[in-house]
């Protein structure tokens, strides 16, 4: 069955890429795909998209592909929208505002639901990345659930991290707080065509410049209009690449995984340690080694 | 190795119906009860949803439509998903749907069809007990 998934993979069968998606989604045949897929191609940028819920992540990431379509780069994006910590149901909608191009088979898009915690991408996005690298797209974009602070994860997912803002969005101390504006290689002041962008682009200019930052390009850009797409995509290419350094953090990132995907598949046997912490036998830091201990058995 | 892996649906409004209060509320609903709603908006041409169903790999595809055109679009839709090699995605319509239309659409490929009025929870357990044949 993979291994059917896998031919038909290598013949650029849309209908494969999107099974093997979701069993990469599923956590299913995990290193089986991942050895078969083998490293990733460095020269396939994936470029991740994120900001506040509103900013016009998807609406960007539709004008974006359009553009690079445009430019007869072919175009794969993966669409993370939050899933329910309570009933793990989801609404994925960011494909209403990108481009409906049924015949063009150099777009392709995919919806992912990111269940909590993980960060505001959905789980082995890594993996998929690779995948969709290997069937060969030329360019990945990756939008985030966009929760905001503290998520992170991206930084070590994609080569350039572009952070939307927009205008009227807070006094300049909310950037400050935000911590997001470390995570961005490009800044896009995005709805530019409102008013109160370019101030917005000069607090963040300005936050940006002092010492000990790093050069980041900040550029105003309007969906609504088009203006900057084409400043936006040179900044993208000029920004220097962080994605290709291979170090451990990846291999601890899949360890994790492979934890967690044990733990849904033989939960019930943690049973016996969970009741004995709920019973106050063990404290917490013993009962979380005991597990361990039964998950790498 | 993930047995609860849930159920991924495309909901679709196709073709000139801007009536999209019932697919909302079927998503909304689908959503709590723990499925994946794929929701692409209004005026979808029948080749922009069957290309939503097979990117997104999905097990069902439901049709709402509201504009008395069921005998043209789904027809349309369901060759075109058996010549994309998508014939496995179970298909619903819901909307309105005249009684003596329903056995042609089930002729045409429809699992159900469900009209104005059909409690949610019908919706939920027709689909929990399908299943899915994409992922069988």
């Amino acid at each position: 069955m993979l291994s059917d998934l896998l031919a038909r993979l290598e013949e650029k069968d849309r209908l494969a890429l999107a099974r093997l998606l979701t069993l990469i989604s599923r956590g299913e045949q995990l290193p089986e795909i991942s050895s078969a897929i083998g490293t990733r191609n460095e020269t396939t940028p994936v470029v991740a998209i994120t900001g506040n819920a509103g900013v016009g992540k998807s609406t960007l990431v539709g004008k974006l592909a359009e553009y690079l379509r445009g430019e007869d780069k072919s175009v794969a994006i993966l669409a993370c929208d939050p899933e329910s910590p309570l009933t793990g149901g989801a609404l994925l909608g960011d494909r209403i505002r990108m481009p409906s191009r049924p015949d063009d088979a150099g777009l392709f898009i995919r919806s992912l639901a990111a269940a909590s915690g993980h960060q505001a991408v959905a789980e082995h996005v890594d993996l998929m990345i690779r995948l969709l690298a290997k069937f060969g797209f030329d360019v990945i974009l990756l939008e985030t659930v966009g929760a905001g602070q503290g998520d992170t994860a991206v930084r070590e997912l994609a080569d350039v991290v572009v952070l939307l803002v927009q205008p009227e969005s807070g006094d300049e101390l909310q950037w400050e707080k935000a911590g997001l504006l470390e995570v961005a290689d490009v800044v896009v002041v995005h709805k530019a065509d409102l008013a109160g962008a370019e101030k917005t682009e000069g607090q963040v200019k300005e936050l940006l410049s002092l010492p000990g930052s790093r050069e980041i390009a900040v550029l105003r850009v309007s969906s609504r209009t088009g203006q900057g797409f084409e400043a936006l995509w040179e900044a993208v290419m000029a920004a220097p690449r962080r994605g290709t350094t291979l170090d451990g953090r990846q291999l601890l990132r899949l360890a994790q995984q492979l934890l967690a995907d044990r733990y849904r598949s033989r939960g019930a046997a943690a049973g016996p340690i969970i009741d004995r912490w709920k019973a106050h036998q063990l404290d917490e830091s013993q009962a979380a080694e005991q597990l361990l201990d039964l998950l790498v058995r | 190795m993930n047995e609860q892996a849930p159920l991924r649906i495309v909901l679709a409004k196709v073709g000139l119906d801007g009536h999209d209060r019932g697919v909302k509320v079927v998503s909304r609903a689908l959503r709590d009860a723990g499925f994946h709603v794929i929701y692409p908006g209004l005026w979808q041409a029948p080749e922009a949803v069957v290309r939503t169903v097979g990117d997104e790999d999905a097990d069902w595809l439901g049709i709402s439509l509201l504009s008395g055109t069921h005998l043209t679009l789904v027809p349309r839709i369901i060759d075109l998903l058996k010549a994309a090699g998508l014939d496995h995605v179970g298909v619903l319509v819901g909307g309105i749907i005249p009684e003596a239309d329903i056995p042609k659409l089930h002729e045409m490929g429809v699992s159900r069809v469900f009209g104005p009025g059909t409690p949610m929870t019908d919706i939920i357990t027709y689909l929990r007990s399908e299943g899915s044949r994409t992922h069988a």
